[in-house]
Formats: structure tokens, sequence, C-alpha cells
């Protein structure tokens, strides 16, 4: 996926389709490069890029340690150490719940109430502890472990009075705890578990009433909000799925279930936006922190999975599979051609992935029909070579402006 | 992580009693709802005893679990049903410590009488039987699940093979409804309150 920083943005499209004849010098550098010890991937890219441009003359020696110890200061990266640490708050709340559970019984009803509440506590004053140390991240980690024992609690509580088969609340209480401590303590992870919470209330809401559950919509709002405020960028791309998502299930509900042509609408119109806004108003992307981009790309993969449900799991006549077909297609090549003209990594993905999908399905329904086998090699046909002009036209008009497609 | 070290403390106090207080709210509320709710107990419908006690809950089902319309005394058309709609069953109570289902509808009852409870519910599925022109309604109460302690539920197996176990409800003037505990051979089985 793209990064919302849109750090990735110009110079990968050049690699891959500026012509690369003048660049075997760039290849032997990329060769003599070690492997790294980084987990980011940016950084591991501005390394090799910094070599080759070295290796050209563009970069001096001294300008590339330079960049180099920016890259490192700022990159505020997710390393080992708290990945595990964050791990290590979900074994711990396992244990925790294991322990309580085991010895559940055998607790007088007060003293189970208080042992609940001082694992939250625990929790809480172990990030605290961890804080002052200036173990920002382990602290995020023990304010993940509070909030599940919060949510553990509940279950422990409607467990002891027999409340039972109505999760969705409990869960809402849960996600609206996630959230208040997120935000309150800044806590990034406590966040992103106040999102997937919200998520699951949602999905126990539909499956107890069979309706869309419209407020979704206000969870999904609050905790988004906490995203921008907070700056975070996977938690950007965790709103955008889970919306994306809400999108696409709005087919399958409303209608009795066939309305999936509103999911493509809504799909069609957010890229037209993402892409209007990335073109004209390229201030106020940058603004917004260059959000035009990955949001084209979760756009697009709400039209192609409307176009997808319309095709094959409303099972339409021959004819208006074709055509539905037809858009489709044209939709991925544009698609596609849109992503390779600005760099969007994520949309080019989704491309690729709806067209091996398209061809696959649409193989898949036709064979077997008298049309069927000869009808698919057509399209394909015809689409492979749509795709190869596109491509050749991208690679001539780079190569003619001096500047990346 | 916020990164003002003068704050930190007071702000994940502040998070952890308002976290804790969210939790004591709900004990105490469902703590008065048992406390001061109108009790009833009603007949637990015959459930297979060999599956009754499986894992750390048993499923009650009960006569109010399963209504079924048109009857006499509903004015909850079968088409007004949908899942996930509100029911609101009215119960009269016999000498015999018995209640019996007498009205069904879509809203809490404008007048009851001094004898009657009346119950909400959500109705869970539907199920239309065409051929006979009715309709049934699975509704829950969220009284329908027991939680027992591990270990004991084989003794309490052994005596439900006689099917002669009740359930007692807590009930609140909006109808909100809580299972409080269980009747087993004419022995409560119950917690006390808590607060």
């Amino acid at each position: 996926m793209a990064e919302f920083a849109g750090i990735t943005a110009a110079p990968r499209s050049s690699q891959r389709i500026a012509p690369m004849i003048q660049d075997h010098r760039a290849t032997a550098a990329i060769q003599a490069v070690k492997p790294l010890p980084m987990w980011s991937p940016y950084k591991r890219r501005i390394k090799r890029d910094l070599d080759r441009w070295q290796s050209m003359g563009w970069v001096s020696g001294e300008s590339r340690a330079a960049i180099l110890a920016d890259v490192e200061a700022s990159g505020r990266e997710f390393g080992l150490a708290p990945a595990l640490g964050v791990i290590a708050s979900i074994l711990f709340g396992f244990a925790a719940i294991s322990f309580v559970a085991a010895h559940w019984q055998e607790m007088p009803r007060l003293g189970r109430l208080m042992l609940l509440l001082a694992t939250i506590w625990s929790g809480y004053g172990a990030a605290g502890w961890l804080n002052t140390r200036g173990l920002a991240q382990f602290a995020d980690a023990a304010i993940l472990f509070a909030v599940g024992m919060f949510g553990a609690s509940i279950m422990l509580i409607s467990q002891m009075y027999n409340i039972g088969g109505d999760p969705a609340d409990g869960v809402l209480m849960w996600w609206i705890g996630a959230l208040f401590a997120g935000i309150a303590l800044r806590s990034n992870p406590a966040l992103a578990l106040a999102m997937i919470l919200v998520c699951l209330w949602s999905f126990f809401e539909t499956s107890q009433r069979h309706a869309v559950h419209w407020a979704f919509l206000i969870g999904w709002f609050m905790v988004t909000a906490a995203f921008i405020w907070q700056r975070w960028q996977p938690g950007f791309h965790l709103s955008a799925l889970t919306l994306a998502a809400f999108v696409v299930s709005l087919g399958y509900q409303l209608d009795d279930g066939h309305q999936h042509d509103l999911v493509v609408l809504i799909g069609v119109i957010a890229a037209g936006a993402a892409v209007a806004l990335e073109k004209f108003r390229p201030d106020v992307d940058a603004a917004l922190g260059h959000f035009a981009s990955p949001s084209f790309a979760y756009a697009l993969a709400v039209a192609l999975a409307g176009l997808f449900a319309l095709q094959f799991f409303e099972t339409p006549p021959l004819g208006k599979l074709i055509a539905l077909a037809a858009v489709a297609l044209i939709l991925i090549l544009a698609g596609i051609a849109y992503a390779l003209s600005t760099g969007n990594r994520g949309a080019l993905w989704i491309g690729y992935i709806g067209f091996s999908a398209e061809i696959l399905t649409l193989y898949g329904v036709t064979i077997g029909t008298i049309l069927g086998t000869s009808l698919f090699f057509l399209i394909a046909a015809m689409i492979v070579s749509l795709l190869a002009y596109v491509a050749l036209r991208l690679a001539r008009q780079s190569a003619s402006t001096g500047r990346p497609a | 992580m916020i990164s003002n070290r003068k704050l930190i403390w007071p702000l994940l106090a502040l998070v952890a009693i308002v976290q804790s207080a969210a939790l004591f709210d709900m004990v105490r509320a469902r703590d008065s709802l048992l406390k001061s709710g109108r009790e009833i107990t009603l007949a637990v419908q015959p459930v297979d005893p060999r599956d009754i006690f499986r894992g750390d809950y048993v499923t009650l089902g009960y006569d109010i679990s399963r209504l079924k319309t048109p009857n006499a005394q509903t004015d909850f058309p079968p088409g007004a049903a949908s899942v996930g709609s509100d029911v609101y069953v009215t119960l009269a109570g016999a000498t015999d410590g018995s209640w019996t289902l007498t009205r069904v509808g879509s809203a809490y009852p404008s007048a009851v009488a001094p004898g009657e409870t009346v119950l909400k519910g959500r109705v869970n599925s539907i199920w239309r039987d065409e051929s006979a022109g009715q309709t049934f309604i699975n509704v829950r109460y969220g009284i329908e699940n027991y939680f027992v302690p591990e270990g004991t539920g084989r003794v309490l197996e052994d005596k439900v093979r006689s099917h002669e176990i009740k359930a007692i409800v807590a009930v609140a003037t909006d109808g909100t409804a809580a299972l409080k505990g269980l009747i087993v051979d004419g022995e409560r089985h119950e917690d006390p309150p808590l607060l």
C-alpha cells in the first residue's frame, strides 16, 4: 500500500517503466549493497537509491551520510522490541484471564471484582513506570494490556450476572473504554484496538438484527478523528480499510442484498474525488498528508468489489455479464494506468489483483457455455493488447518529457 | 504514548478510574435490578438432559421463548415482527406461583393489572409455517444463559433429568429481565447481591 506521506511516490514509477539501459552501473551498485539490518522498506530503499545516486555523482558522500542520519533520526519505526512487547502484553492478558478463570469459583464475588480492577490498575501502573523510564513503546504495550483487561472484566462481570447472548452491548462498552484510553493517553495501539472493536461491535449488531448497522459510522468517525489528531498513518489505513469493508457490506445488506450498484457508485465517486484532489488541488492534498493516493487505492478496491458482486454473485444474463465485465476491465485498466502515472503502488497492486481475479472468474463462469473459452480468450487477448498499448504510450511519454511518467 | 511527564500519572489515574467506574456501574445496575426487580418464576422447558450442562453455562428455554401468532391475545400481527425488533409479553401470576402468557405486543402495554408483569424481549428469529398459516417468533429476553460453577454441572444435570427446574427472574418496571438463579427440585440456587 502506498504510504500516506507519499514518500514512495516519485522514484517508484521511474524504476518500473523508464528504460533501464543507462542503469547498468546502478544495477552493479544495487548488487554491491549488503543485506541491511533494517525493518523499514523505506530506509532500505533510500539507502539503495542513495548508493545509486552517489555512483552517478549526484550526491556526495557527505550528503549521503547526512541524509541517512536524518532518516535514522526521524524514522519513528516500530522496531522488533516494541513489537515483542505488544505480543508479550497480549500473553500477559491471556495469563491473567486463565488464572482468573481457574480460580474464579473459589473467590468471593467481591474479591473477583477487586481482582479484575487490580489487573487494570496494574496495567496502567506499569505503563506509567515504563514511560518515566523512557520506554514509551513498552508503555503503549502496557496500556494495551490494561484495555484488554477492561474488556475481559466486562465479560467476566456479564458471566457473574448471567448476562449472556448479547455480546454487542459489552463490546460497545469496551470500544468506548479503549477509545477513551487511547485519546487520554495518546496511545495508538489502544486506538487501533478501539477501531477493531467498533468493527466487532458492528458485526454482532448486524448478525443480531439483520439490518445495516449505521451506528458503525459514528464509532468509525470517532476513532478516525482520534487517528487524525494523532497523525498516525497506520491508523489512517485501518480507517480506510474498515470503511471500505463497510461500504462493500452495504451491497449485501441493503435491498435484500442486491445493492451492489450503489457500492460501485460510491467507489467510483470516491476514486474520482481522489483523482481530482491529486490533480487539481495538490496543495490541499499535501496539507491533508497526501491522503488522495491511498484513498484512490481503497476506492478502486470498493468499486471492483461491487462490480465483482454484480457479475458473479448476482448471476446476470450473459449480455449483461459481458457489459459489466467490459466496465470492470476498463475500470481496472484506467486504475492501473493512473496508478502507474502517479506512482501509486497500492492502487497498482489492487489493479493487478483485480485483473487476475476478474479474468480467472470470468473464465470459470463462461467455461462450458457455448461462447465459453473462445469468448474468454478473445477478452483476455483484447485486454492484454490494451495493456501493452497503454504501457508503451506511458513509456514514450516519460522518455519524451524526460521525467517520470 | 503521551510525552508530557508531568501529566502522565494524573491521566493514567483518570483512565483507570473512569474504566473502573464503568465496570462498577455495570455491577451496580445489575445488582439493583436483581434486588428491586419484581421476582417471578418461570418453568424451564425440558431440554435434552445430556445437552443442558455441556459448557460452563446452560441455555434455558421458556414457554415465552417461542411465540405463536396469530393467537387470541396478541395485538402483534405477524407482519409487524422483524428480527431485532422489541416484543413485550404480559404475564399473569397464578396463586400457585406460575406465570402464564396473556398478551403479546410491540409496545409496552398501556394498562397493566396488579397481578401482571411485563417482560421485554427481542425477536431472535421468525419462522413461518405457510400450510398452517401460523408464524413462530423466537424471542430472547436476556435470561437464556445460566453460568454454572465449573465442576458442579454434573450434580445439577442429574437433577435436571426429572425436569423439575424453574428460573428465578427479576423484572424491572420497564420490562428488562435478569436471571437471578434457578430452582432445582424446590431448592434455590442463587448468588446473593454483591453490594
